[in-house]
């Protein structure tokens, strides 16, 4: 058996281990477990800094074939945090008995779909109508997505790093221009503008920082809000009211940003995300005995939770799936009225697990790695991890970093603020996502893999902390040309 | 070899299939040996030419598909250049380079891979060597007294092996000369070091001026103004350029081109995998003759298309093939 721990917080590790030993030899004298499984065991002790998450207190990860049959090793994750006194030997039991079923207790769970890769997960579903529907989110919860984060607000709009933004970009231009070579045109692109803060903060800085120089770039700007949600680009405005003549309001998907503006393909002197990435579609993967493995989801319900909703809101348990699947669809207006399809959104939300198994790479038919990233490129980036190491794909964020890098003007640079993992060795020492966050989601960023990728689209990739504030978590992604 | 009007020709690399990308990688991780790499070389070239060949194309290279980039291959062969070969993670990265003392004059064994094109294809043939300029930009200085003195040494140390390979057999040599367009301060020297090293060549030289196709992306912007009046002075047959991706603004400029030069014209814009038609082609093609006569133009795409998938670098030269043979047509009639 293997016990291993994913963190460093001392107390809740000393007390959890002890007493998940000694269960587990308990269910080994007991003959609840097999020899062979007990040898096979991998127990992680997580500590998830996420209040809302989708993982019970203890949860079974099989290994498991197209075949569906059950192969080991064999993980049982503990949240540390979720562990009450008293509970663990009780879960760790329950989990145990159902681990040599075909289907991991599904009588105790409503599951909500199958097996599949989390970026492909009905979780992003409810993410996308959180930001379709964020107003009424806002309005429901009474405070606003900003109010929700961590710190209780962003560090998109902090006025120092704006100024040292502004003041890159600058020298960009003013180097460009001692060379001949800056266009007209000065094109300038945000991603994912917010309440469009950071972007009216930003050319404010910039017209300021012009004018006491002089040299009349601010005139030459064409600052490009992007967004997906028209309301929020709509919600941006006033923040850029005093540059409106400047500014255009475009409509994005923020993992293909190219197909909306290849008019702008190498014309882009600056890009800006602040927060995007750690909130598009990921899928997780792991190295076991040196092998690469899948992590597949599937969505469930606890089923203490799923008769709780389902006396409720008068639906039987068989019947909650299918309301899910057309809150999706139709909002929560779908569900008779608006204040009652609310209620059930965030009912479910709260309540919603993941259950995992993993899934050899190779089996899977087209090994499900995003462009610019093939298997063997992947396994020469592990050489150097560690050897036992379960990672974030960053399938999303890696899907958008490519399909912005090509807007870039020769030298220009994309600049993203964001939660980064930049070493693999992280993921052995904190847990990194997925989490809640009110009703979306948040990941980590692998932001060695996107170095990796930079580096072969032609782009060195850096990070630097976020040094503006103290405890600040975030770092910012800078690129430069690659020679 | 006689050639149609309005020759089609390419810029010289052809797509680096993705195989043949991990293999090399793998040579450098010594994984295989530099005999197996050689072989699988041999064979990648010979399907190179073989698909330019199916094309339709007139004036055909080995692709470059033995370079793991345009700077390297003559780094490793040029005597009294010091290279860190730990500095190479993946075979598209440059090497850490350096010269300590003069160059010393010996064979860099570019022969041997233009006698392979010759003896694999029975179309006319050209072969690419990268500008004196282009390589005291990426080589490390530490003896010359100036860029400048470097890049003419360079130049008196490649000399040799371009009048061997004119000696060889090959009709058409191009230099590519990339950072003129990143360094046009530089241009006046460059020129110099560039009819240094076409000093009694008997072939015909083209000269090719892009923006920069390093990881596929321009490197630079600007306008082709800078070339004036100083590119004049090369001693060069062919100015071959890029005009696809950027427009044809810049073709203006070259109206007043004297009449002993030709101009190669990109048509096929190689930074993106969208697949230009034959009409696009031909268009960008009239758009060409406004400003040179038929018998002085030479059609290509902006750069090598080293870059592009196979299928989309072989879909782009048919279109370009076939889009030229529509031009041609028109100016029968």
């Amino acid at each position: 058996m293997i016990l291993q721990l994913n963190h460093l917080q001392r107390k809740p590790a000393a007390a959890t281990t002890h007493e998940v030993v000694d269960t587990l030899y308990s269910l080994l004298e007991e003959g609840h477990l097999e020899q062979d499984q007990f040898a096979h065991l991998r127990v992680h002790l997580d500590w998830i800094q996420y209040r809302q998450n989708f993982r019970e207190c203890v949860t079974a990860t099989k290994v498991a074939s197209e075949r569906n049959e059950c192969l080991f090793p064999i993980e049982i994750h503990i949240d540390t945090r979720q562990v009450t006194p008293g509970v663990l030997r009780d879960e760790i039991s329950k989990t145990m008995m159902h681990i040599g079923e075909q289907s991991t207790g599904e009588q105790r769970r409503l599951i909500l779909e199958d097996f599949r890769s989390f970026r492909d997960s009905i979780a992003w579903g409810f993410n996308r109508l959180y930001w379709y529907r964020l107003p009424d989110w806002e309005q429901f919860t009474g405070r606003s997505y900003q109010q929700a984060l961590p710190g209780g607000k962003s560090d998109a709009n902090h006025p120092a790093a704006i100024a040292d933004s502004v003041a890159d970009f600058w020298t960009l231009l003013r180097d460009l221009d001692n060379r001949k070579q800056l266009p007209e045109e000065i094109f300038v692109l945000e991603i994912g503008v917010g309440m469009g803060t950071r972007s009216g903060l930003w050319l404010d800085r910039f017209r300021a920082l012009d004018q006491e120089r002089g040299t009349k770039y601010y005139p030459r700007l064409k600052f490009l809000l992007g967004d997906y949600s028209l309301a929020t680009l709509e919600r941006s405005r006033p923040a850029v009211r005093e540059h409106i003549n400047l500014c255009s309001f475009i409509v994005l998907d923020a993992l293909n940003p190219l197909k909306n503006l290849s008019f702008l393909r190498h014309k882009i002197l600056h890009i800006h995300l602040t927060n995007v990435y750690d909130n598009l579609p990921d899928e997780e993967i792991a190295r076991r005995d040196g092998k690469l493995y899948a992590v597949q989801v599937r969505a469930y319900v606890p089923s203490a939770d799923a008769d709780r909703i389902s006396q409720e809101f008068g639906t039987p348990v068989a019947e909650i799936s299918r309301t899910v699947s057309r809150l999706l669809e139709g909002g929560p207006d779908y569900l008779g009225d608006r204040q009652r399809g609310m209620t059930f959104w965030q009912e479910i939300w709260k309540a919603m697990r993941l259950e995992e198994r993993l899934l050899s790479l190779d089996e899977l038919p087209d090994a499900a790695l995003p462009d610019g990233l093939h298997q063997d490129h992947l396994e020469e980036v592990l050489r150097d991890a560690p050897s036992e190491v379960r990672f974030h794909l960053s399938s999303g964020a890696l899907e958008s970093f490519r399909n912005t890098l090509p807007l870039l003007y020769p030298r220009g640079f994309l600049q993203v603020q964001d939660i980064f993992v930049t070493k693999f060795n992280e993921y052995r020492l904190g847990f990194h996502g997925p989490g809640k966050l009110d009703g979306s989601i948040v990941n980590w960023v692998n932001g060695a893999l996107l170095r990796e990728v930079g580096e072969r689209a032609g782009y060195d990739v850096h990070f630097a902390p976020f040094h503006y504030r103290k405890g600040s978590k975030t770092s910012i992604l800078y690129t430069t040309q690659r020679e | 070899m006689n050639l149609p009007m309005l020759p089609t020709t390419v810029v010289g690399s052809y797509s680096m299939p993705g195989w043949l990308e991990r293999l090399k990688t793998e040579y450098f991780a010594r994984r295989i040996s530099r005999r197996d790499l050689d072989e699988i070389h041999d064979t990648a070239v010979k399907a190179a030419v073989k698909d330019q060949e199916n094309a339709g194309i007139d004036i055909i290279t080995d692709g470059e598909l033995r370079r793991d980039n345009m700077v390297d291959y003559f780094v490793e062969k040029l005597p009294g250049v010091q290279i860190d070969h730990a500095s190479k993670k993946f075979y598209y990265d440059l090497y850490e380079s350096k010269v300590l003392g003069k160059l010393p004059t010996a064979p860099l064994g570019l022969v041997d891979d233009f006698r392979f094109l010759r003896a694999n294809t029975d179309r006319a043939t050209k072969f690419c060597i990268t500008g004196p300029h282009c390589l005291s930009k990426r080589i490390r200085n530490e003896h010359y007294p100036s860029e400048e003195e470097f890049a003419m040494d360079l130049a008196r140390v490649m000399n040799p092996e371009l009048k061997a390979l004119a000696k060889t057999g090959a009709r058409f040599i191009q230099i590519d000369e990339p950072y003129y367009s990143g360094f046009p301060e530089d241009l006046a020297w460059g020129v110099k070091a560039l009819n240094q090293l076409v000093d009694g060549v008997e072939a015909r030289i083209a000269v090719h001026i892009c923006y920069g196709n390093r990881y596929g992306k321009p490197t630079w912007e600007g306008s082709y103004r800078y070339l004036f009046p100083r590119i004049l002075d090369a001693r060069m047959h062919q100015l071959t350029l890029e005009f696809a991706r950027r427009g044809g603004e810049d073709l203006e400029l070259f109206r007043e081109l004297p009449p002993r030069f030709e101009l190669g014209v990109g048509v096929i814009d190689v930074k993106t995998q969208a697949i230009e038609t034959p009409d696009l082609v031909a268009e960008r093609i009239r758009k060409a003759l406004e400003v040179m006569p038929a018998e002085r133009l030479f059609v290509l795409p902006d750069c090598g298309c080293l870059h592009l998938p196979r299928d989309v670098a072989f879909a782009k030269l048919s279109a370009m093939v076939e889009g030229t043979r529509l031009v041609r047509e028109e100016l029968k009639n």
